[in-house]
């Protein structure tokens, strides 16, 4: 059907790869063998955490938080059938992410979109910079 | 003019290589391609002369004024080409988008579905 089996198939793909791993920025780190890929950045006020998971169920998905950790499990479950060709990840998965700050546990948010999970952590007011008014004494 | 300007991004944008399945099942063939961060709106898919290809932009874009921290993925374009063999019934190739995974459809062609023979007696 769809292959052609012969050994020099893979080879524009190859050429591809090599390519797209010369073109990738430095920025983006070279930790190929961790699943979901993570993007985190930050605000003044909140932590986001971008995870690259696509065709995820959300609803087996488990975010766990503790003091300074955000832990993902889940699962990306195979298809049936003879496959000719598997190149993306299937199996269970788990990745801790580390915050730099505690955030606020209970206003934590996550919205799930085209394969992306981007979780919003609310930096906890206690280390949220903040003005001091003097006071002036009369 | 502004259909240049969103030409030109959409070249500079890193070209990747989508990770694909390509399954056998009863009803026929299925490609699941990982396209995250693509929507229904920027995925095209071509046929020509057997080869069907497959392009999608994503749209991906970090938290507007964060300051990013750490990144393993960003914006791209997917592209990738199949060549078609004529066990696929062509007329009846199906997409679904969901969640950043595309599921293409290809389903066998009649004549070669597997069927029994009836034996005439005479």
């Amino acid at each position: 059907m769809v292959i052609d089996f012969s050994s020099f198939y893979d080879l524009p793909r190859e050429i591809a790869r090599i390519m797209d791993e010369a073109a990738r920025p430095v920025l983006i780190s070279q930790r190929r063998i961790a699943y979901p890929l993570v993007n985190l950045a930050e605000d003044q006020d909140n932590y986001y955490v971008d995870l690259d998971m696509p065709g995820v169920d959300t609803s087996k998905v488990e975010l766990t938080l503790t003091e300074r950790n955000l832990t993902v499990q889940g699962e990306r479950p195979a298809q049936p059938g003879r496959f000719f060709r598997q190149e993306r990840v299937a199996g269970s998965f788990q990745r801790i992410i580390t915050l730099g700050a505690p955030v606020d546990k209970d206003k934590v948010a996550a919205r799930y979109a085209d394969g992306i999970l981007r979780i919003t952590l609310p930096k906890s007011d206690a280390v949220k910079p903040r003005k001091i008014s003097i006071s002036a004494q009369g | 003019m502004s259909n240049d300007i969103t030409k030109r991004e959409a070249q500079e944008l890193p070209a990747f290589v989508p990770a694909t399945d390509i399954v056998e099942q009863e009803d026929g063939f299925h490609i699941y391609m990982d396209m995250p961060g693509v929507p229904k709106e920027n995925l095209s898919i071509d046929l020509k002369e057997g080869e069907v290809s497959i392009e999608g932009l994503s749209n991906y874009a970090a938290p507007a004024g964060a300051q990013a921290q750490h990144a393993e993925f960003g914006a791209g374009r997917y592209a990738r080409t199949f060549a078609l063999s004529d066990a696929v019934d062509k007329g009846r190739i199906k997409a679904v988008l969901k969640d950043g995974v595309l599921n293409l459809f290809l389903p066998k062609a009649e004549a070669v579905k597997p069927r029994k023979i009836t034996i005439e007696t005479t």
